[in-house]
């Protein structure tokens, strides 16, 4: 029987030293969709990201995938399992142009698809992010925004059930904005499930099918946008006491 | 004179073959290695052996000495690799300990440090390659075809992810790539492409002996590919060719012979070092940049030409 729910995540913690970053955290995320996870600065968002794809190893708890434990799994096999993830940092090859970039997302599928079926899968990436006219240009050569694009044509040449985005959004201008919105959306519509790190409020809002508030490693809520921005306590958390009164 | 420069230049087609494999390491995988020697040794030792026992053909020794060189590659990277990155420069220079000490030790097999001497000159089909200008061809083509085959490599799927792991290795992760298989596969491959080389030389001097397969020499490949320079296929080949003929080149210059070899290894060393101070980026680069201040002086001089006509 499929599970309704592609990640589940159960009592997850995690520590570094004596600080307890994550903190026995369930949280289930439906498939399709765009959840948000929301949170002041330090509130652990991008570790779950780390724990989640295996880059950190949690203390205690497990990650599951469809129903699939992958807690522990080192971060390619994780990957392999369906999910693919985007860094705040962006981390392109810097060295490699565009299109290798986004090949190379194509190319950890080989042996299920041929080298023409892999370009082709680039290059419709390139081109639903707006990238395929940089193609031939060094990543290390593109401006922020560029780059921002071009790590979203790289997550969508992966064909993974599950997209992490950590801050994609961040840095853009309105109009980019806007286009990384419709990508978002059209990528839900073909049934993929996103998850995303934003600190941008009015895009959560604009994006999110549910947002989940994390403060010190802690899932405090989870609900429609609607249902979280209502609740004023996390506001105050948010933006510091002033915002609640 | 023809023989020497004969000799020269199957030397120096060995170094392209040695410099290039460690490139594909260094250059493109980001992993330092101290012990390419020992891959070169383990082909010559592999390729002596079976001429001497087995049969001189190239169409065994070759293809065992590269099984060989692969499996050491194996033995090295394995374990060394899953070890941080940094520590595999050490890991490396423990290997190529150990395996001078085998090279040198193990007697009833290596002939210890008096080597295995008499290997039979190497043959393919019913041809026999005895002459300084058999060999010639032969450290040529194998060169030529070490060459071809990395470009292919590097231009393959294989290769591209190579140059992504070197640029940002988590990035690489996070698509579904194991950067340990992949440096295994990396050193694997180098190693095979340098037992060709010690192949070659097994047969080209009749004898194989550990000195030429010592730390010396790994770190003699390494300073090849970075005055060279790193991560292009033309910076080794440069590198390789320079550290090869600078010091026959030396030999011509009218100096007292006893103070000769001396006075080439001064000069040698202090070219190498201001070579690396004032050009990082290898002999590469230096021609760039000479190529490009050609280029504006040809602009500078088009120019007035043009303004004026």
């Amino acid at each position: 029987m499929a599970t309704e729910h592609i990640l589940e995540l159960t009592g997850l913690s995690k520590s570094f030293g004596g600080n307890r970053v994550i903190t026995a955290l369930d949280l289930a995320i439906s498939r399709g969709g765009v959840t948000s996870l929301v949170g002041p600065n330090g509130a652990g968002k991008t570790t779950l990201f780390d724990l989640v794809t295996g880059f950190l190893t949690p203390d205690a708890g497990r990650v599951r995938l469809l129903g699939r434990d992958i807690t522990g799994k080192p971060p390619h096999l994780v990957a392999r399992a369906g999910i693919v993830r985007t860094f705040q940092s962006l981390r392109l090859f810097s060295s490699l142009t565009v299109l290798e970039n986004v090949l190379l997302a194509a190319d950890s599928e080989a042996g299920m698809r041929s080298s023409s079926e892999r370009h082709e899968s680039a290059r419709v990436a390139m081109e639903r992010a707006g990238v395929a006219g940089l193609a031939d240009v060094r990543a290390a050569d593109l401006s922020f925004a560029e780059q921002k694009f071009v790590s979203l044509a790289r997550a969508i040449a992966k064909p993974a059930g599950l997209m992490l985005l950590d801050e994609p959004a961040s840095g853009l201008d309105g109009p980019s904005l806007r286009r990384f919105h419709a990508i978002v959306r059209a990528l839900v519509d073909e049934g993929r499930t996103v998850l995303l790190i934003e600190h941008n409020l009015d895009i959560v809002r604009q994006i999110s099918d549910r947002v989940a508030f994390l403060n010190n490693g802690r899932l405090l809520a989870h609900g429609t946008p609607d249902e979280i921005f209502a609740m004023e306590e996390l506001a105050a958390l948010y933006f510091g006491d002033d915002a609640a009164t | 004179m023809i023989p020497y420069a004969e000799s020269l230049l199957i030397f120096t087609s060995l170094a392209v073959i040695l410099a290039s494999s460690l490139n594909l390491m260094l250059g493109y995988g980001g992993m330092f290695s101290a012990a390419h020697a020992v891959f070169y040794g383990i082909g010559a030792y592999t390729a002596s052996l079976l001429a001497l026992h087995v049969n001189s053909s190239i169409l065994l020794c070759v293809p065992a000495a590269m099984i060989a060189g692969g499996v050491a590659g194996a033995l090295l990277a394995v374990p060394a690799l899953r070890v941080k990155e940094e520590y595999f420069v050490v890991a490396s220079l423990g290997f190529q300990v150990i395996a001078s000490t085998v090279f040198n030790q193990w007697v009833a097999v290596t002939g210890g440090i008096g080597g295995l001497t008499g290997i039979p000159p190497a043959s393919f089909m019913s041809i026999q390659v005895d002459s300084y200008g058999g060999y010639l061809v032969l450290a040529l083509l194998c060169a030529a075809g070490v060459l071809i085959a990395l470009k292919l490599l590097v231009r393959s799927e294989f290769g591209r992810a190579l140059r992504a792991l070197r640029d940002d290795e988590a990035a690489l992760q996070a698509l579904g790539r194991d950067p340990v298989r992949l440096r295994v596969a990396t050193v694997v491959i180098a190693a095979m492409l340098a037992a060709i080389a010690g192949a070659i030389y097994a047969y080209f001097t009749s004898f194989v002996n550990p000195e030429s397969f010592s730390l010396d020499e790994s770190i003699l490949i390494m300073v090849m590919v970075i005055i060279g320079g790193t991560g292009t296929l033309t910076g080794p080949v440069l590198g390789a060719v320079f550290i090869t003929t600078f010091p026959a080149l030396l030999s011509f210059v009218q100096i007292p012979s006893t103070i000769l070899g001396p006075t080439q290894r001064v000069v040698y060393g202090a070219v190498i070092t201001l070579l690396m101070i004032y050009e990082p980026e290898g002999l590469l680069g230096f021609l760039r940049r000479i190529s490009r201040v050609a280029s504006f002086s040809a602009l500078r001089r088009w120019q007035p030409s043009t303004s004026s006509s």
